[in-house]
């Protein structure tokens, strides 16, 4: 996840911070050099070299037998200028504040209608937060581990929103915010996208690379068919062990459908490089083309640090959020499925839904098309099946039968977008199609009912 | 007249015949009229007369009523009606009443694409949208002011099937075998928005089904309803966009698609403006008016057929009624195949389905909801499977861009199997439906 509209603000900021104090020398001209030559070893080493318990020291600067004091101001200047960057400017974090508000919400109140709606307001910068800093990090290790560090933590929120679930027993809303979670990845933010680009750019047809397009499109189908099965059998009620075979088909297809995942990533990373490497590319490092002022703007340990600062703070809201999911399903009267299936993936999405418009808007369509469908790829093959399995470790009965509204949604879904994008080229109609296409998903979860609550 | 004289004269030629015996255009109005220009001056010729002229009045009869050879079918239908008052044989009727649309559906296409000459392309293509499927639209309102809300869904679900599958299959066929040689092309593009289009639909259909079938709709028996409404409307304003997107934005890509029966701009001749722009409209009315007659007396008779004939009214509904509405279409279809004018094809076949998926199902709904009745989006299940198998097999068939006579042969198949399973197929909710119709007027 990368937004290149911060990095103006952030290079403003640095400049005001630099004014501020001369020894934050930020060392961003020389990592930037380093950067764009593409090989993260002499950047490392110059930063271990340097490495105190703080962060960034000026490669030219300091020396490494400073004082401890100016140490210790460096340090102190090291945070703030960290928290200023990372914190600070942009302006999605303007709903900060709604996190610790939730909590204390439901402290005070115990209203929980009001705490769901504040703490999925909260959880939004976080995962905006956590993209950069993943982002960030990726900078430092490079191609590969880059992109499996981006593949993971990607969808971070809605892999620690659907543990938090399943520890509470919710199987059901873990299986339909995930289900919800890629619905509004192949037709929301896809139809976004396409709807703004088209606009834009309305005198031509923009082209995305089909091959990839359409490996994509192949595992969704497959996610599809490891869905289809558990259900399917369960309906036409041939299991061979009532109750129990469903459950082990699941937790068979789930370990098939990680193993198709890892073989995924291996193809992606290391085979097929220069054929995949637009499409790679985004998930955090802006392509090494025009956007290149993607320079890291924090150090290696800064952004583990915040790396973990925000996955903690995102655990903490998402258990405010999971536990106020049924009073709040009460309060405003809708019903949990319409919740966990448009309302929540609202959450994990918001920081993919900006970024995909703005690279359409850009014509960089691969981009967005690796955004969004690579998106669902990963939550249909990573995360939805790592979900089955640490059910299965915990003990609880996850399983991939999602339904059958819920499958025949997806079902309809995948196909429908398979088509769209099997020609290669996209034009607003197709984007107002797909966000057609969404409303009308949307407004069949609205008036369902799920049996199974 | 002189004039008039010189206007008939060229339908005689040689190169006319492909399309004069049965014009051919029915449902369309070409886009870009380029060569409407070229008639300017035989069109003040015509406006200089008044059109209360008696010869001009008759010229106009001969040419809408009497010249195309499927006018023959034409007094089927005042007899249908005297079959009516006579002897109430609902068969008879029925077939008579069949009989009698069939060429009014053609004319009813020949005078829209006369006016569109007048009103340029934009408007022209917006005519054709609209009254492509008149035919169609009129019975099924007539339908559903009778209560006959499963005969709606059923004969516009066949209608679907009957263009992808069986108007579809046989211009492949036929185009296949007149060009033996060599693979017929046509422009992917188009097809692939149509594809999308008509999965589209399939999606509006489908979810109020599963809904339905799954037991899980909120309120029960309401949900659906709401849900097909308000699915209607946005299937409405997805048409309208397509209908924006093709006209006006995507005019070069498109064109070749969007000639549906204008014989395309090139080669191939004039269409000729035979009719003014007063006598164009006043034959729309005309002709509308008597379908919509027509339409009334075959719906009626619909059940008293199923009785007599001894078929389920499902398969009148799904196979024998679009029959009707397509008939012009079908031919019109062969006849650019054989030309080899695969994008003309293609847009009069599958640009009908996906007008009528998301206009005219949609459109019904929305007026059944004005006029009270409960039409919902819901097809039942062995419907809404057949429209989503359908739309899929169509859609991979056309993904590629080529024709031969072996897709054909194939689409034509699927359509012997669906219409074989429509013919043992016992359709739950309609008996009741038709039973509680057949109480209220007893």
């Amino acid at each position: 996840m990368e937004t290149p509209v911060e990095v103006i603000p952030t290079r403003v900021a640095s400049g005001f911070v630099d004014d501020l104090s001369e020894t934050c020398k930020m060392g961003s001209p020389n990592g930037r050099a380093m950067h764009n030559s593409d090989d993260e070893v002499p950047l490392d080493s110059e930063m271990n070299f340097h490495l105190s318990e703080s962060g960034l020291v000026d490669a030219h600067g300091s020396r490494p037998g400073e004082s401890w004091t100016a140490h210790r101001e460096t340090f102190w200047c090291n945070i703030c200028r960290s928290i200023q960057v990372v914190v600070f400017s942009n302006k999605l974090n303007l709903l900060m504040p709604f996190g610790p508000l939730a909590i204390l919400v439901q402290k005070f109140t115990g209203h929980l209608g009001w705490v769901f709606g504040l703490s999925l307001l909260g959880i939004m910068p976080l995962a905006e937060r956590l993209g950069y800093a993943t982002e960030q990090l990726a900078f430092y290790t490079g191609d590969t581990v880059g992109g499996l560090l981006n593949a993971t933590f990607g969808n971070a929120t809605e892999l620690i929103i659907s543990i938090y679930a399943l520890k509470n027993g919710m199987t059901r809303v873990v299986q339909l915010s995930l289900l919800g979670s890629i619905l509004s990845n192949m037709l929301l933010v896809l139809g976004c996208a396409f709807l703004c680009g088209g606009i834009v750019f309305n005198k031509k047809e923009q082209v995305f690379n089909k091959a990839s397009a359409s490996v994509n499109s192949g595992l969704l189908l497959m996610a599809v068919m490891g869905i289809l099965f558990p259900a399917v059998l369960h309906y036409t009620h041939t299991e061979v062990h009532v109750g129990k075979s469903e459950l082990s088909l699941s937790r068979f297809s789930s370990c098939i459908m990680l193993v198709a995942y890892a073989a995924y990533l291996f193809f992606q990373l290391k085979s097929q490089r220069n054929l995949y490497v637009s499409v790679n590319e985004e998930e955090g490092q802006n392509g090494n083309n025009s956007n290149d002022d993607e320079s890291p703007n924090i150090s290696k340990w800064e952004s583990i640090i915040w790396l973990s600062v925000m996955t903690a703070w995102i655990s903490i809201l998402s258990e405010y959020l999971v536990g106020a999911i049924e009073g709040a399903s009460s309060a405003w009267e809708i019903p949990v499925a319409f919740i966990s299936v448009i309302l929540l993936p609202l959450v994990g999405n918001a920081a993919e839904h900006a970024s995909a418009i703005m690279f359409a808007m850009k014509d960089k369509l691969d981009i967005s098309l690796g955004v969004a469908i690579g998106s669902s790829t990963q939550i249909s093959m990573f995360v939805i099946p790592f979900c089955v399995v640490i059910g299965w470790i915990m003990g609880h009965p996850m399983d991939l039968n999602f339904q059958l509204f819920e499958t025949a949604a997806l079902f309809l879904t995948v196909i429908v977008v398979t088509f769209m994008l099997q020609e290669g080229t996209a034009n607003y109609f197709k984007g107002l199609m797909l966000i057609l296409c969404y409303l009308i998903v949307a407004a069949s979860f609205y008036v369902h009912m799920d049996s199974s609550q | 007249m002189g004039s008039v004289e010189e206007k008939i004269g060229p339908h005689h030629f040689p190169d006319e015949d492909d399309h004069t015996p049965f014009h051919s255009s029915s449902p369309s109005a070409s886009i870009s009229k380029v060569h409407t220009f070229n008639f300017e001056t035989s069109v003040v010729d015509f406006r200089r007369s008044s059109i209360f002229n008696v010869t001009r009045m008759s010229r106009s009869v001969y040419v809408v009523l009497i010249k195309a050879k499927i006018n023959m079918l034409l007094p089927f239908g005042p007899l249908a009606i005297l079959l009516h008052y006579l002897t109430g044989h609902h068969g008879w009727v029925f077939f008579f009443t069949l009989l009698g649309i069939t060429p009014l559906a053609e004319r009813l296409g020949y005078a829209t694409e006369q006016l569109a000459f007048y009103t340029g392309p934009t408007v022209g293509g917006l005519l054709n949208a609209t009254f492509g499927n008149a035919t169609e639209m009129i019975i099924s309102i007539y339908a559903l002011k009778s209560d006959m809300i499963r005969v709606v869904q059923q004969s516009l679900l066949g209608s679907i099937l009957s263009n992808m599958l069986l108007v579809l299959g046989c211009a492949f066929f036929t185009g296949g075998l007149a060009h033996y040689k060599k693979v017929q092309v046509f422009d992917k593009a188009a097809a692939v928005v149509n594809s999308g289009l008509l999965l589209m639909a399939v999606m509006g259909t489908l979810f109020p089904a599963v809904l339905y079938f799954t037991h899980s709709e909120l309120h029960q028996g309401k949900s659906v309803l709401s849900l097909s409404r308000f699915s209607s409307c946005v299937m409405l304003v997805a048409y309208a966009s397509y209908l924006f997107f093709q006209l006006r934005s995507q005019q070069n890509v498109y064109s070749p698609v969007d000639e549906e029966g204008d014989n395309g701009q090139n080669s191939d001749e004039e269409e000729e403006i035979e009719l003014t722009q007063w006598e164009a409209i006043i034959w729309l009315a005309i002709l509308t008016a008597w379908v919509s007659v027509l339409s009334g007396y075959l719906v009626d008779a619909i059940q008293g057929a199923s009785d007599s004939l001894n078929m389920s009214v499902a398969f009148i509904s799904v196979i024998l009624l679009p029959i009707v509405g397509n008939a012009a279409e079908h031919a019109s279809a062969i006849m650019f195949a054989m030309k080899d004018k695969l994008d003309i094809t293609i847009g009069v076949a599958i640009g009908s389905s996906t007008q009528i998926s998301m206009f005219v199902i949609p459109f019904c709904v929305v007026v059944g909801w004005c006029m009270g009745k409960e039409m919902d989006l819901n097809f039942q299940l062995f419907e809404t499977a057949t429209l989503f198998i359908t739309v899929l097999v169509v859609a991979f068939m056309m993904q590629e861009g080529t024709s031969n006579y072996f897709k054909g042969l194939m689409l034509i198949l699927c359509y012997l199997i669906v219409a074989a399973s429509f013919f043992v197929h016992v359709d739950p909710k309609s008996e009741s439906n038709l039973h509680c119709y057949h109480l209220s007027i007893s």
